[in-house]
C-alpha cells in the first residue's frame, strides 16, 4: 500500500519535471528539471528493488551528466537581448503530432497485450552480487568494449573542444 | 502492489516527451537533455521488464548499466562539439547549424 502510494507520487512528480524539462522557456531550468527527472527515475529504480542501479543512476545521472550539460550551457550563454528569442522552430506542431503519436502507440501496446507470467507480484529484488556475477562473467566482453569507449570517448571529446592555437 | 503497466506507460509518456523536445526545440543542449530523458525512459523500460518477468538472468538490468554508460561517453562528445559549435558559429541554434560544413 506505501509503495503504491510512493509511486504515484514519484509518477506525477517525475511526468511534471519531465515536462519541465522540454517545455520550459529557459534552459537553465531545463537543466534544473532535469536533475529532478533523474532523481525521480532513480527513486523508481529503488521501488523496483534494484538498488545498485539507483545508486549509478544518482552518481552518473544526477551528478556528472547534469553537471556537465550546466558547464556547457554556462560556455555558451548567448546574449542577454536573446530573450525574444523563439525557444521552438517552426516544425513545432509536427513534433507534438509525432511525440502524441508515439505516445498513443506505446501505450495502447503496453496496455492491452497480456504480460506473462506473476506480473502482478512485487517485483524481486535484484541484488548488486547477482548483477556483478552476470556483469563479469556472461557479459565480460562487452564490459571491456565499453570501457574502450568510454576511453574512445574522453580523448574525442577534448581533441573537439580544445583550442587550436596555429595549425 | 504496483503492475508492470504502470512502469511501461510512465516511461513511454517520458520517452513521448524526449520525442517531442527533440525535434521541437532549437537549443542544441536541450536537444541533447530531451535524448537523455528518451535514454532514461527505456533503461527504465528495461528495469521494469527485468524485474517483473526475468529475475534471474537480469539480462534487462544488464543493458541498463551500459545504457548508463554509453549516455555518459554520448554526453561528454556532443556537449564537445556543442562547444566548438559556439566557437566557429557563435549560435547553438541547431537549425542555424544546418549545412554540415564549417
Amino acid at each position: 500500500m506505501a509503495t503504491e502510494v510512493l509511486w504515484w507520487i514519484f509518477a506525477v512528480a517525475i511526468v511534471g519535471v519531465s515536462a519541465g524539462v522540454v517545455f520550459s522557456r529557459s534552459v537553465i531550468h531545463s537543466a534544473i528539471f532535469l536533475i529532478l527527472s533523474m532523481v525521480g527515475v532513480g527513486a523508481m529504480y529503488l521501488l523496483l528493488m534494484v538498488e545498485f542501479l539507483a545508486i549509478v543512476q544518482l552518481l552518473i545521472y544526477g551528478g556528472a551528466v547534469t553537471v556537465l550539460i550546466l558547464l556547457a550551457l554556462m560556455l555558451t550563454r548567448m546574449g542577454a537581448g536573446g530573450a525574444a528569442q523563439k525557444v521552438d522552430g517552426p516544425q513545432m506542431p509536427f513534433a507534438l503530432l509525432a511525440g502524441g503519436g508515439i505516445l498513443a502507440i506505446l501505450v495502447g501496446v503496453a496496455v492491452s497485450t497480456s504480460w506473462p507470467g506473476d506480473v502482478d507480484d512485487q517485483p524481486t529484488g535484484i541484488s548488486i552480487e547477482l548483477i556483478s556475477e552476470k556483469l563479469f562473467q556472461d557479459f565480460g566482453a562487452p564490459f571491456v568494449i565499453a570501457s574502450a569507449l568510454l576511453l574512445v570517448a574522453l580523448v574525442g571529446a577534448i581533441i573537439l573542444a580544445r583550442q587550436e592555437d596555429a595549425d | 502492489m504496483v503492475p508492470l503497466e504502470n512502469y511501461l506507460v510512465l516511461s513511454a509518456i517520458l520517452f513521448s516527451l524526449g520525442v517531442y523536445g527533440v525535434l521541437a526545440r532549437r537549443n542544441a543542449v536541450l536537444v541533447l537533455m530531451s535524448v537523455e530523458l528518451m535514454l532514461n525512459a527505456v533503461s527504465m523500460n528495461f528495469i521494469a521488464f527485468s524485474a517483473y518477468l526475468d529475475p534471474s538472468r537480469i539480462t534487462g538490468v544488464i543493458f541498463a548499466v551500459f545504457i548508463i554508460t554509453v549516455a555518459a561517453a554520448e554526453v561528454g562528445l556532443a556537449l564537445a562539439i556543442v562547444i566548438r559549435l559556439f566557437r566557429n558559429r557563435a549560435t547553438v541554434n541547431v537549425d542555424e547549424a544546418a549545412i554540415l560544413k564549417w
